[in-house]
């Protein structure tokens, strides 16, 4: 039995300037964007003035303009057949069309290029979403984020643990993971002693209502579990009470509702790291949202209120609730 | 002496990449714009010198009214033309004077087109210039380019 647990700063995977990086390549394309709905409303605009134009043209029978000879030359002359105009229609096609019909179809194009900004305004809006995030992204890797990561693990399926594992968490996390193995055995044949005091006793003082003995049995691991954790660390050390602290609430995720869980990560150096951190911040991702899913979702905090709001409440409520709700899902 | 060195290869880059190159950029796209006046001066005077040699005298062409939208036009006489001489000044011209005032044109913008040459030439013998001074200080081997 071994633990998942990782703490992986954010800026050794997303680096704050490559962050910075991506955030300034998104900008660009909402400035090529911006440049591309000008150049769209432009052409509103003079579809609008070409409208007016040619509804006020057949008022009269001809009108004298100077007509243009090249780019450069003019005569002077006069337009004539005033309700007759040669209207585009793509691909070098002309149609001949009155007033009337002219507007509409400069309507329609109108309408064409309505719906064009939308669409541009729609992607334009989907791009400054992703630049806040890769900025959000760059301001939590320079300010030294931790993600925490904890797997699901198994009673004693190793097999399905690393499955899992290679799932939801990255390379380099793996590595990490492997080299704190040894470390951890250690730990975990305490903890697991502990919790079969626990279960002991526990059964004993509800023996009322169960059908399930196995499926009981691992409910109360999962409570028992965290309320030992936190329980023992408290008492040794300022350190392992952060620890115990975040352990309940930083398992990772695992929807298969098998009988894996987390265990709380050991003492090792990747909890210090993040007892360094100079700013605190806490992010729950993925809250449980059913009973027989344990405790889902990975949490990023930062060191400084997690000492004294964290463990009564958050291990409280979750010690408490999965086993009865389970037991409720059972019946 | 070695980071004396590198300091001025970057002095140099930073010439190359901040001057020189805008500049290369700044005087390719004036000798364009200029391109573009020959080209329209020169349909003019084909365009008048077709007038004259089927002797049209009146007109019937298509206006564009913007959006592509096409309405005729008449011209009853063509023998007198309105040229742009710059600065938003047009010129009665009959069609010899049009045509004496269009060859004066394009021999002061063709003018312009060589001098523009000279200069991104030897804009560009600068840039190459730095580069083969950038190369003596690393004292790189000469490569053939």
């Amino acid at each position: 039995m071994e633990t998942m647990g990782t703490v992986t700063p954010i800026s050794s995977v997303f680096p704050a300037e490559e962050a910075q990086k991506a955030s300034r390549r998104v900008q660009d394309t909402i400035a090529e964007r911006e440049q591309q709905l000008d150049q769209l409303k432009g052409f509103i605009n003079d579809n609008v003035s070409v409208i007016n134009l040619v509804q006020k043209l057949p008022d009269e029978t001809h009108h004298n303009i100077m007509v243009p000879f090249g780019k450069a030359a003019f005569f002077p002359g006069r337009l004539i057949h005033t309700n007759e105009f040669m209207v585009l229609l793509g691909e070098g096609y002309y149609a001949e069309r009155t007033a009337k019909q002219t507007i509409d179809i400069l309507k329609r194009r109108g309408k064409a290029l309505e719906t064009k900004v939308e669409s541009l305004k729609a992607i334009m809006q989907d791009l400054e979403a992703e630049a806040s995030f890769f900025d959000a992204t760059a301001q939590e890797s320079a300010e030294g984020l931790v993600e925490i990561r904890e797997d699901y693990v198994g009673e004693a399926s190793s097999g399905a643990e690393t499955a899992g594992y290679g799932k939801s968490d990255s390379t380099s996390s793996l590595e990490v993971d492997a080299r704190k193995a040894a470390v951890e055995d250690e730990e975990y044949t305490r903890i697991f002693s502990r919790i079969d005091e626990l279960e002991k006793e526990e059964e004993e003082a509800e023996k009322a209502n169960e059908s399930d003995e196995d499926e009981r049995k691992q409910n109360e691991l999962d409570s028992t579990i965290r309320e030992m954790s936190v329980h023992q660390e408290v008492r040794s050390s300022p350190v392992q009470a952060i620890d115990a602290a975040k352990a309940p609430e930083a398992p990772a995720v695992s929807k298969d509702g098998s009988s894996r869980r987390d265990c709380p990560p050991p003492k090792s150096s990747t909890m210090n790291k993040v007892l360094e951190l100079p700013e605190e911040k806490k992010k729950v991702q993925a809250p449980p949202t059913t009973s027989n899913m344990a405790f889902t979702g990975s949490i990023i905090e930062h060191a400084h209120n997690i000492g004294m709001n964290m463990p009564e409440q958050q291990t409280g409520a979750r010690s408490s609730k999965p086993v009865s709700r389970f037991k409720m899902q059972r019946k | 002496m070695d980071s004396a060195k590198q300091d001025k290869v970057r002095k140099f880059e930073e010439f190359v990449d901040r001057r020189l190159k805008p500049d290369l950029v700044h005087a390719i796209a004036q000798r364009d714009k200029v391109f573009e006046q020959q080209k329209i001066f020169s349909d003019l005077r084909r365009n008048i010198e077709n007038l004259e040699k089927n002797s049209v005298t009146s007109l019937r062409t298509l206006v564009n009214l913007g959006s592509e939208v096409y309405m005729q036009a008449d011209v009853p006489d063509t023998r007198h033309i309105f040229v742009d001489v710059g600065l938003g000044f047009h010129v009665e011209f009959t069609w010899s004077e049009a045509l004496d005032f269009v060859a004066a044109r394009e021999e002061k913008l063709s003018r312009q087109i060589e001098e523009y040459t000279r200069l991104i030439a030897s804009i560009k013998a600068q840039i190459k210039m730095v580069c083969e001074g950038i190369r003596e200080l690393l004292q790189l081997p000469v490569t053939e380019l």
